[in-house]
């Protein structure tokens, strides 16, 4: 484990911001971090970088407590961010590598490579009140990732840009992974989740209420949802399925076959489902429906805000 | 490791105002509006007594004209007995009539001119004639030896204040009106530096929150050493600049003055400043000849630009520590206008009281202001042309930076929570609770 933060709890003037929250990072994974606005992921980014201090509980870093000194190996892009607006593309980046405690002439190196890479040399001379925000968001990028640091932390990378762009900084997000580097991504862009993590938590009203895998807490939640692609008559079906389902579907599929989306009482068992439907009907295809994050979020969210 | 990130901090502070074009031109521009404000009614005197204006008098009473004298700036003449032709003659200014009864109806003068008339050739008249008639007055009276009484009755007195020290011994001379003079201008100087580089240090605080760069950079580098790290470069770009306007004053006072005063004056000051010379024998004005010898004084010029530095210093880090702590706390100027005036009464009540001070610079009043922190910068200053005991500068200092140490950590405490607080416009109490906060 790169990061595992213990039982955290943080307290503003009166409002309850985290309360014991628990998280473990594997090392190079992609590690997504989700839930709604408000419901505390900045200020527990802000503990996982030293900027705040918790009021109760620990981050272990590398193994160790996190000190002021691990955040040379921490690269952090901010949701809310910006740049100095009259200062040259260039003499920035080298202001912020230079804070990351890069040598003069290794920070210009590395700088100018990545411009290279990311197609922006042209840049270096430009005053940022010129760039658009996309522009600008690339070169947060590049500072952020510059002094290959252990763990990155994205937050809401992808906002202000392009589809074509937001797909070259998934590229790049998924080539750091692969150069051993692990990732904390903020969003709520569900979709992409789904795309790059391989682990989440969700994060609600200041305690985390679901985490894992996202595969394993995928099928977690499918609980008994299957589609039955079926040929022929399906009317003698229904009574026989009844008393195994909690709700069922049917939608046209092409060439006269009809798709049949159900989901299982609890207790009952996937083959006496198939038996059933086999005995009425030809079963053509079969898969579990497993939910999107999207459905995973709101029902998550739903169901903690119902207690 | 922290301490080189802070350095970073500065220099690109430092670096990025310095750079301006708006920094160098005020930089250059000042002292030599300053030089050309001093040198502007020297300036004008010169060109203004050009000609002499040359009046053709008639004089129906008899007695004025006989006594009235012509100089520089005016010339009288008999309309009567003049060979020139009156008001069509270009060179003739005007014509003045006196009429016969002026001695009982203090009226009946008239200045006919084709010209636009003059304040100073008016006063010129009136004055001359007004002593005319209160001789004549006089006169009616038939005093013995009158004349002689008037020449040893008019008077007009110097004086001269010389400082005693606890010895006994005279001090180095001096004069009020110059100390007064020194003092104002070294209030308003540290009060403008104080106000345009402490609201310089909130804006760029405000700027910096408002488009999200601070976030940015807080990921590297705590807010503590930030919050420092921007102090001290503006407070350098301060420094810079008033160290080019010393030098430029410097160079005027060491190299100008000589050269544009004459040579029998700048020998006298410096006879002055050495002890050998007394006041009395000056051949110059008193005031003036003090105000050379003092310019010229390098000793007193370099203590005064040594303690002004120290002030300076002090009373820049006491109010831009409190000038962050409100811009960290705000989302943009306008918000900030209602809280700027924690930072901007003391200062308002440094430089009035300075104003108090300069009249009375050794009452207790002055003390009192020139030991309180967020006073002190503005009052001492305004009292060290007169000459103040060394072991109050010294408590005063003392005190201010004492201050300045408090002062800091109160404001990085604010400016730690105030960073990360958009959107709700934040009163006095929680500037107080999040300095209180752990």
């Amino acid at each position: 484990m790169l990061l595992q933060v213990k039982n955290v709890s943080k307290t503003f003037t009166g409002h309850q911001a985290l309360d014991s929250v628990s998280l473990e990072v594997p090392r190079g994974s992609i590690y997504g971090l989700l839930g709604p606005n408000g419901a505390g992921k900045t200020t527990l980014i802000r503990i996982i970088t030293h900027i705040t201090a918790p009021d109760s509980g620990c981050v272990l870093f590398d193994g160790h407590q996190l000190t002021a000194a691990d955040t040379s190996q921490i690269g952090y892009l901010p949701e809310e961010r910006g740049l100095y607006k009259k200062m040259k593309v260039g003499d920035q980046a080298m202001f912020f590598a230079r804070l990351k405690g890069l040598g003069k002439q290794e920070a210009e190196k590395r700088l100018r490579g990545w411009f290279e890479h990311l197609g922006i040399s042209d840049w270096w001379n430009k005053k940022v009140s010129e760039l658009s925000k996309g522009m600008a968001q690339k070169v947060q990028f590049i500072v952020t990732v510059l002094h290959e640091p252990k763990l990155l932390i994205f937050d809401e990378p992808f906002s202000g840009f392009d589809p074509l762009n937001a797909q070259v900084l998934k590229d790049e997000i998924l080539r750091l992974r692969d150069l051993g580097a692990t990732i904390i991504f903020s969003t709520h862009n569900m979709s992409s989740v789904e795309e790059i993590c391989d682990s989440f938590t969700l994060i609600n009203k200041s305690h985390n209420i679901l985490s894992g895998k996202v595969s394993d807490v995928k099928h977690e939640f499918a609980q008994g949802r299957y589609d039955f692609l079926i040929e022929g008559d399906t009317t003698a079906l229904i009574p026989a399925l009844m008393p195994m389902v909690e709700s069922h579907s049917f939608t046209e599929a092409e060439a006269g076959r009809s798709l049949l989306s159900v989901k299982l009482n609890p207790g009952v068992e996937l083959r006496d489902a198939i038996s059933a439907v086999n005995a009425k009907s030809t079963i053509v295809g079969l898969h579990e429906n497993l939910p999107t994050m999207n459905d995973i979020f709101i029902s998550a969210v739903n169901k903690a805000n119902e207690k | 490791m922290s301490q080189s990130v802070t350095s970073i901090i500065i220099r690109r502070e430092y670096m990025e105002r310095v750079s301006k074009k708006s920094f160098i031109i005020t930089t250059i521009l000042v002292p030599v509006l300053m030089l050309i404000l001093a040198l502007l009614p020297t300036a004008i005197m010169l060109f203004a007594t050009g000609e002499t204006k040359t009046i053709a008098v008639v004089d129906d009473s008899g007695i004025i004209l006989p006594s009235l004298e012509s100089n520089d700036n005016v010339r009288f003449i008999d309309a009567w007995t003049s060979q020139e032709n009156m008001l069509s003659n270009d060179s003739i200014y005007g014509v003045l009539i006196i009429e016969r009864n002026i001695l009982k109806r203090n009226s009946g003068l008239k200045l006919l001119t084709p010209n636009a008339s003059s304040v100073s050739i008016e006063s010129e008249i009136t004055g001359q004639i007004n002593k005319i008639i209160e001789n004549e007055k006089l006169k009616a009276y038939d005093i013995e030896n009158l004349d002689r009484i008037l020449n040893e009755v008019k008077t007009s007195v110097t004086l001269q204040t010389l400082r005693t020290d606890s010895s006994g011994e005279e001090g180095e001379s001096q004069s009020a009106a110059i100390s007064s003079a020194i003092g104002t201008m070294l209030n308003f100087l540290l009060y403008m530096f104080l106000l345009m580089y402490g609201s310089l240090v909130m804006n760029s605080i405000i700027e910096e929150k408002n488009n999200r760069v601070l976030e940015i950079v807080v990921s590297s580098i705590n807010p503590k050493s930030l919050m420092i790290g921007k102090i001290v470069g503006v407070g350098l770009v301060a420094l810079t600049q008033i160290v080019i306007w010393a030098v430029i004053m410097f160079g005027i006072s060491t190299l100008l003055l000589p050269a544009i005063v004459p040579a029998e004056m700048m020998a006298e000051a410096q006879a002055i400043n050495a002890g050998s010379a007394d006041l009395a024998s000056t051949t110059m004005d008193t005031d003036l000849a003090l105000a050379l010898g003092m310019f010229t004084n390098i000793g007193f010029v370099m203590k005064i630009m040594c303690l002004l530095m120290l002030f300076l210093i002090g009373g820049y880090l006491i109010y831009a520590s409190i000038f962050a702590a409100i811009g960290a706390s705000v989302d943009n100027i306008q918000d900030a206008s209602q809280l700027q005036t924690i930072g901007i009464i003391p200062i308002f009540i440094g430089l009035f009281s300075s104003l108090a001070v300069i009249a009375d610079p050794n009452s207790t009043f002055a003390l009192v202001m020139s030991l309180i922190p967020f006073t002190s910068p503005m009052v001492m200053m305004a009292r060290i042309p007169f000459d103040v005991p060394i072991w109050q500068i010294a408590a005063s200092l003392i005190l201010l930076y004492l201050t300045i140490v408090l002062m800091i950590w109160i404001a990085a405490k604010i400016y730690r929570i105030g960073i990360f607080m958009y959107g709700k416009k934040p009163t006095v109490r929680d500037l107080i609770r999040w300095a209180r906060y752990k």
